[in-house]
């Protein structure tokens, strides 16, 4: 019973709840001498009841104007999710359409197609945490992990605005292990990196991820959306190219992110169906037991308050209606 | 019953009795109320390092003073208001996420601000007025009004002597909004970062452009020592200045906010934002109910207690009473009934 009031300033009027065991709410009639009158158990009672009812009366108004309530609860549940990072690239590139030009007429750019499916895939997971960073030329901490859908979509629905000139995995992957490892519940963990491209990471940078990916079970889904045409993950280099991650940056990403040991993915999409298909087949593979919290929303008691005060004064009304007078009126004062 | 009928004390029972029962079944009002759809973005420049703000007596950078206001900006914000947030270096903003209601999403929003850095930032120049109408843009966009928190600190300065404000492209008044200067009105140096972001001093006369030499000269070239109309325009001598040494550039920040029709403060005088934004910025109304039903059972709760105090107020009049002359009845007991 988390009972709380919404102003509780009320609480100073309180003290006029005793005043029905002070003052009587019966007329004061005069009388001879009580001394006549024997103390029987049922006048009493009758007399606490008349008291109790009028304290219940008052305390139960003052409670209800006071807004009682009683608090919102957040109840530990189980359900199917994970503790999800996206990480989205935000370089100008991601503006392209598939076939790697400008939007045009009823084409949608690789960021639109993937904003528009992400929303869709975060909608339809009830119970997962999600937090949201950004790279480009540097990383961008946007959202922190949380369960309120609306920031999360406000941040989804910001990442087709035009982005910056490069792209920065290393330094974004190290962010979104950052937010990972702030999180230290023992839910499924995911990093969801959505890019269109890749870069070099800096031999340096390579190190501390791999020092990070080995500290605790991370699984990384590598969302690459290919522009038709181009070099993909698993192009092979012909004999006479060189086979560096200068010249094939995506290939050998994929190289390192199998290096490292973990759960880890790479969906290759060059159409929005391809995407979807991604997306979908994330959903179903991130689906371990993980304990979330149902928010119980806060119930207003005022109503009940209020009754209880009905209920009091009809009391004290029945009192008042069975009153008699023991002089006629006009011999009384 | 007829005596009962007389009988104040019964009626305010009854009247007690029906305003609780009026409270009990009084739906709530609707009303009207005005909320902001914001977007606010903050220069994140190296220039905003510099610890000349002191909002609760202790010095604090300006980025983190800037923070601060957004924070206490999110939280004076009536529910339903969308707040999107954002960051400027080099010539444009980069938009984090779009508008979010701020009371649902109060959490997340308010650590999205603190976790506001300058190593976001992605190129060391600091084009304000270029960054600001590309905020502009951005805002119309999403239908928003923008708080835009600078220090007004250009790097590269502005060619013409620093004078010449680039031209804006888009039609004034469409968004609305504020641009508030962030730092100290007393010129201190600029701090200085090494590769690795850590501090490393501050810079000197000679480390900064002080100039801009790429537009045409300030209209008193002439009189530098040096001129020459196409030889040298700018003069001959090395170009002086305090581009080192940084404060909230209030006037050029005037001249801006002006060209624009956007509503200006600096944050060392006014940390309030909401109530400036209050007078310049749309407002979006919105139903939200009303719960009125304490009025009712306020006079309820006046009544009864006024039927219990009555007797004793009775009891304070009677001396009066007798003070005329007249003799109050006889008590040999009181007896409830």
């Amino acid at each position: 019973m988390n009972l709380a009031l919404a102003t509780p300033m009320v609480l100073v009027l309180l003290p006029l709840a005793l005043l029905p065991l002070l003052l009587s709410s019966q007329r004061t009639q005069s009388y001879p001498s009580v001394e006549g009158i024997e103390t029987d158990p049922l006048s009493v009672a009758l007399d606490w009841l008349l008291r109790i009812a009028g304290v219940v009366a008052i305390a139960a108004l003052i409670l209800g104007i006071g807004g009682l309530h009683r608090l919102g609860r957040t109840i530990e549940k189980t359900g199917e999710g994970a503790h999800i990072v996206l990480l989205v690239d935000r370089s100008s590139s991601m503006d392209n359409t598939f076939a790697g030009r400008a939007p045009e007429g009823g084409e949608e750019s690789k960021s639109a197609a993937a904003r528009r499916l992400l929303k869709d895939f975060i909608l339809h997971r009830d119970h997962d945490l999600v937090g949201v960073a950004a790279f480009s030329t540097s990383p961008m901490h946007v959202l922190p992990m949380t369960e309120h859908k609306g920031a999360v979509m406000a941040a989804v629905d910001a990442m087709d605005r035009p982005g910056l000139a490069f792209t920065n995995v290393g330094r974004g992957l190290a962010l979104a292990l950052d937010m990972q490892e702030a999180d230290t519940s023992p839910a499924a963990r995911v990093i969801v990196l959505i890019s269109d491209g890749a870069a070099v990471i800096d031999r340096k940078v390579q190190e501390q991820l791999r020092a990070a990916f080995a500290r605790r079970p991370i699984n990384l889904y590598w969302l690459f959306l290919r522009t038709e045409g181009t070099p993909g993950i698993s192009t092979v280099p012909a004999p006479d190219e060189q086979d560096t991650p200068q010249a094939m940056p995506e290939r050998h990403l994929d190289k390192f992110f199998k290096s490292l040991g973990i759960s880890y993915r790479a969906f290759e999409a060059e159409n929005p169906q391809a995407v979807a298909d991604a997306i979908a087949e994330i959903g179903k593979l991130e689906r371990s037991p993980i304990t979330y919290f149902e928010r119980i929303p806060h119930e207003d008691l005022k109503a009940r308050a209020f009754a209880v005060a009905i209920a009091a004064m009809l009391v004290l009304l029945a009192a008042k209606l069975a009153e008699v007078r023991l002089v006629p009126e006009s011999e009384e004062a | 019953m007829r005596e009962r009928l007389r009988d104040a004390r019964f009626w305010a029972l009854l009247a007690a009795l029906a305003s609780t029962c009026v409270a009990l079944v009084l739906p709530r009002l609707t009303l009207n109320r005005e909320v902001y759809d914001v977007v606010a973005v903050v220069d994140i420049t190296a220039s905003m390092n510099t610890r000349d703000m002191t909002p609760a007596g202790k010095p604090v950078s300006r980025l983190d003073a800037a923070k601060a206001a957004l924070e206490r900006l999110l939280s004076d914000l009536p529910c339903q208001s969308r707040l999107g947030l954002g960051v400027f270096t080099e010539r444009r903003s980069f938009l984090l996420f779009n508008p979010a209601e701020v009371c649902e999403n109060f959490a997340p929003l308010e650590v999205a601000v603190q976790e506001l850095d300058w190593r976001m930032a992605w190129e060391g120049d600091s084009m304000v007025a270029k960054g600001f109408y590309d905020a502009m843009s951005i805002a119309e966009d999403l239908k928003a009004d923008l708080i835009f928190l600078t220090d007004g600190q250009e790097a590269p300065p502005l060619p013409g002597g620093g004078t010449m404000l680039p031209e804006f492209e888009g039609t004034r008044g469409k968004v609305q909004g504020l641009l508030i200067g962030v730092g100290g009105h007393d010129k201190v140096p600029l701090p200085k970062f090494d590769d690795e972001g850590h501090e490393i001093g501050t810079y000197t006369a000679d480390e900064l452009p002080q100039e801009n030499r790429t537009g045409p000269p300030p209209p008193d070239a002439q009189l530098r020592p040096g001129y020459h109309p196409k030889w040298a325009p700018f003069g001959t001598d090395p170009p002086t200045g305090d581009e080192h040494l940084t404060s909230v550039r209030t006037a050029q920040l005037d001249t801006l906010a002006a060209s624009v029709g956007f509503g200006r403060a600096d944050l060392v005088d006014s940390p309030n934002l909401l109530r400036i934004l209050s007078e310049h910025a749309h407002t979006r109304p919105v139903e939200v109910a009303v719960d009125i039903r304490p009025v009712p059972a306020a006079l309820a709760l006046a009544l009864l207690v006024g039927l219990y105090l009555a007797p004793l107020l009775a009891r304070v009049r009677i001396p009066a009473w007798r003070s005329r002359g007249a003799v109050p009845p006889m008590h040999g007991a009181v007896l409830r009934t």
